[in-house]
């Protein structure tokens, strides 16, 4: 077949539809290009709000903004720069390059993907629109207690923050699964981890960090917006809650965070170095090991953003050894880099001026990083501009120069043109000196002692002339990023043209036509040498000759190939779904939640959350193959069964990740309790707690026998009889499970608003019955499927992801339900103390 | 012949070492706040600290052993024995980091 007929044929089946049918753009480069432009003009506007506070803090006595504007201003520069500019910057990156860099067509779920770029972009524009209406968060960006709490706060500002903020989050988390599944199971055919571009590795560790990360977050805007919303006191000492609380919440998510945002932008650094220094990369055996560690030791030092809180020494040097030993895996990475330089034979162009700048940046920010680590010097830079610099240093340069070194290098795959270097070079050297002259004042106005979040100061203190240099440098900086656009924009029109793969790469993005074609590749690249080895370039022509695997089409089916997760042996045939309006559908619904929400329409809010979990339902609906097809030809003499057909299926495994998420989520709730116990003052409360046995053992009793009879209805597929009066069995189950947990809410004890101790309690109770109720959405969309003949003995992915489901629910319902029991007797323990 | 690939569930020993570093941390902090709200004396705590960061390392010390016993054989799968260097690599980093981050802190006042 020729490329152009193969072209043409695979162009009908994967494009996305042109005027309002792009709304229904389930594509990964369509919704990657989304995700990265929204984010950008974000960075702008986050960019702005950074000016205006670098105008108020120009000069002393300033009244240029008054103190409520300036504290909604610097919240959200600080929260749109961290939630909705640099982690969706990095998801943009990960929808549209990952699929390309590993040789596959899309990602598992596009529909996610589409998903979860329309809550990004509700979520980001409902905060950016509180501005406009002067309801911004106006807490600093990690919106802490009890300054958030609507005795402080009454308005809706911290309202607009956690509700915006944990609707981006969800984006972000079904992002996360969907990169953890697409990376082990949809790889090039013969990619083997071994083989696996190390772009890879970073982008699979960062998404495992994103979805262990992301939940503790959740689980604490959930917490609080309950404490506003409905008087639940989580955080509340006077009624046995802890300010505190919210701080472990908060940085069991901030700190990983900074490395979630780091070690995508380290993939790009180790792609692009290899390139320009003409080798491979050296030390990718370390630099994995040296990624599984980061990110395992960057959650465990979260307590060193608590040093001044009172924890006792001993547990602080836990905080303070693990936050010097982080830079190790770091540094182990960075000496990887430059001995990749060392050993090659290093070629310049515009990336390798950012790379450079980067490694300026991100060694000062390391090094103020060890010196924050530790205690003593860590008491003394609390709260000061010191600890402001370093955090720029580390997530503005770690971030923004690998981001400006990526996107000169990818921009070509998009314009088939290169940078103007007329305008590329000055616009790095405004943007580096810009960015020194800013923040590097900061570290010494703030060792002067110049506090955090002040919108002005006297003019006697001799902070005057720093303070003034650093505005100077946050123009030039500006200036130096307007330059960049122009650039961008020029090099669109003005740019040298370039054939493919310019840079003489080897990862596989560039073995496609320039600019990409919506179905990626033409055929699917064999692996058969390391991927590192051969230039993309030479690959090109003979996929879109269709020489690899799938290179036909078929059925109009959008196909891609699933492989073994370790070997990268070709294991299933994916089927992927088309372009459809039902993720724009579904996030309008979860906004209009979202809103109801925040404007207290709690009977809306219900409503809109039902209509969400419904369409999620639909989308179940149109899932999957309607019959039985075995193995299908995808090329060079192989078969493999459609996904539908198998164990492994991604389905599967995104269930899995997902549990891990919501376990998280579970554990940081159980953590809560236990940290209210220990750490909360006034406790116990006055009133004992006295929950109901019979009532918790027949919620349990419940979800167990939900559970077994999830197991009967697969039995009963598999040996060709209904499997629907098992489903019917285990309906009853959830519900008389879900009302079992109601009662024990309506009669805990201390009531729940009086004190901590019924709040922990009643949340303890709410999870059970949510994930019985979700549970009941699953077996619902088992019958309508079985029904539609989406089902069969050998398509039984549907009742074992439900049994899988319920598996889960009980085991924590076990957890929960006995944590509940338990706590008469936790609180009697604390009666006993001396 | 080609070797069989290595199972998925190899993968979960590249988080183990680390796991075992996750669990020491979150014990030894669980169990010093325990101690320190219920104003168990320093004679005793300390020593509870010890054994539960002895009880991590002797984990990790199985962990070692039984996945040296899993060595591949050498020209064997390529990926195979990738896997089996980054584990050993994860392994020792994970006991570096317990020993470093956990046991000197354990000479410091209690509750202080």
């Amino acid at each position: 077949m020729s490329a152009l007929r193969l072209h043409r044929e695979l162009a009908a089946i994967w494009a996305t539809g042109p005027g309002l049918q792009r709304l229904a753009a389930v594509n990964h480069s369509v919704i990657g290009l989304r995700f990265m432009a929204t984010a950008f003009v974000f960075f702008a506007i986050g960019g702005v709000l950074g000016m205006l506070t670098r105008v108020q803090l120009a000069t002393p006595d300033s009244d240029f903004m008054d103190p409520e504007t300036y504290n909604q201003v610097f919240t959200v520069h600080g929260s749109m720069m961290l939630f909705l500019f640099a982690i969706p910057m990095v998801e943009g990156v990960a929808v549209y390059l990952t699929p390309k860099i590993l040789g596959t067509r899309d990602f598992a779920f596009p529909r996610l993907t589409a998903y979860g770029y329309w809550c990004y972009l509700f979520g980001g524009t409902i905060i950016t629109m509180s501005l406009v209406f002067g309801v911004a968060p106006n807490g600093g960006w990690f919106m802490y207690t009890p300054l958030s709490s609507n005795v402080y706060t009454p308005g809706i500002n911290a309202d607009v923050w956690l509700l915006g903020v944990t609707f981006v989050e969800i984006s972000a988390l079904t992002l996360a699964v969907e990169i953890v599944v697409s990376v082990l199971k949809m790889r090039a055919p013969g990619m083997a981890l071994d083989r696996m571009p190390i772009f890879g590795w970073y982008m699979l560790v960062t998404a495992l960090m994103m979805v262990v990360a992301f939940p503790p977050l959740i689980l604490g805007s959930i917490l609080l917006e309950s404490e506003r919303a409905f008087g639940l006191p989580f955080f509340d000492p006077k009624r046995g809650g802890d300010a505190l609380l919210w701080q472990h919440l908060f940085w069991l998510f901030g700190h990983p965070d900074v490395y979630i945002i780091f070690l995508p932008m380290a993939g790009a650094l180790s792609t692009i170095i290899p390139v320009f220094a003409n080798r491979r990369l050296v030390g990718y055996r370390a630099i994995v090991v040296a990624i599984i560690a980061l990110a395992f030791v960057s959650f465990g030092i979260w307590v060193h953003h608590m040093f001044t809180v009172g924890i006792p020494h001993l547990a602080l040097a836990f905080f303070s050894a693990g936050s010097a030993i982080v830079a190790v895996p770091t540094a182990v990475q960075i000496f990887a880099w430059l001995a990749t330089l060392a050993h090659g034979r290093p070629r310049w162009d515009v990336p390798m001026l950012y790379v450079f700048g980067f490694f300026f940046i991100f060694a000062l920010g390391g090094l103020t990083g060890v010196m924050l680590a530790i205690v003593p010097f860590n008491w003394q830079a609390h709260d000061s501009y010191f600890v402001v610099a370093h955090f720029h240093y580390v997530v503005a340069g770690a971030l923004a120069f690998p981001m400006l070194a990526a996107f000169y290098y990818w921009l070509p795959l998009l314009t088939g043109r290169t940078a103007a270097h007329r305008l590329a070079v000055p616009a790095f050297w405004l943007v580096f000196i810009g960015f020194n002259l800013t923040f590097f004042m900061m570290h010494l106005v703030g060792l002067l002692g110049m506090p955090r979040r002040i919108y002005t100061y006297p003019g006697d203190v001799g902070w005057n002339w720093l303070n003034l240099l650093s505005s100077v440098g946050g123009f030039i900086m500006t200036i130096g990023f307007g330059l960049v656009v122009i650039d961008v924009l020029a090099q669109f029109r003005y740019g040298r043209r370039v054939r493919r793969d310019p840079w003489r790469a080897t990862t596989f993005e560039w073995a496609m036509p320039i600019p990409p074609a919506p179905y990626a590749f033409a055929s699917l690249p064999q692996v058969g040498t390391p991927a590192d080895d051969t230039e993309a370039g030479e690959r090109a022509l003979s996929l879109a000759r269709g020489e690899g695997y799938l290179g036909f089409a078929r059925n109009g089916w959008q196909e891609t190939l699933g492989v073994h997760m370790t070997s990268g042996a070709p294991e299933q045939l994916i089927v992927l779904p088309r372009p459809t309006y039902l993720p724009l559908c579904t996030a309008l619904a979860t906004a209009t939640a979202v809103l109801a929400m925040l404007f207290h329409f709690y009977a809306l809010t219900l409503a809109a959350a039902l209509l969400t979990a419904g369409l999620f339902v639909l989308a179940g609906q149109s899932a999957g193959l309607a019959r039985d097809y075995g193995p299908l030809p995808v090329g060079h003499g192989v078969s493999v069964p459609p996904h539908t057909e198998v164990a492994g299926a991604p389905p599967w495994w995104a269930l899995i990740f997902t549990l891990v998420a919501d376990g998280t989520l579970f554990a940081s709730l159980v953590f809560g309790t236990f940290y209210l116990w220990i750490a909360a003052p006034n406790w116990p409360a006055a009133v004992t707690p006295a929950p109901d046995l019979k009532l918790a053992l027949a919620a349990i009793v419940a979800l167990a026998v939900a559970a077994a009879a999830a197991r009967g209805s697969m039995r009963m597929l598999a040996i060709g009889g209904s499997a629907r009066g098992w489903i019917g069995l285990a309906m009853l189950a959830l519900l008389a499970a879900i009302a079992a947990c109601v009662a024990l809410i309506g009669g805990v004890t201390p009531p729940p608003r009086e004190h901590a101790l019924g709040a922990t309690a009643a949340a303890l109770l709410f999870y059970v019955a949510v994930h019985a109720g979700i549970g009941l959405l699953f077996l619902v969309s088992n019958f309508l499927r079985l029904g539609a003949g989406l089902v069969s003995p050998l398509r039984s992915l549907d009742l074992r992801l439900t049994r899988l489901w319920l598996d889960y629910s009980a085991m924590t319902a076990v957890i929960a339900l006995g944590l509940v029991l338990a706590l008469p007797w936790l609180v009697a323990m604390l009666g006993a103390r001396p | 012949m080609s070797a069989p690939p290595v199972p998925p569930q190899r993968l979960w020993w590249l988080v183990a070492g680390f796991g075992v570093w996750c669990s020491a941390l979150v014990f030894l902090y669980a169990v010093h706040a325990i101690g320190c709200a219920f104003a168990w004396p320093a004679g005793a705590l300390r020593p509870v600290l010890a054994l539960v960061l002895l009880a991590h390392l002797i984990v990790i010390g199985w962990m070692w052993r039984d996945h040296w016993a899993t060595s591949p054989a050498p020209g064997f799968d390529p990926t195979d024995t990738f896997l089996h260097t980054v584990i050993a690599w994860t392994l020792i980093a994970a006991l570096v980091t317990i020993v470093l981050t956990l046991g000197p802190a354990l000479a410091l006042a209690t509750c202080v």
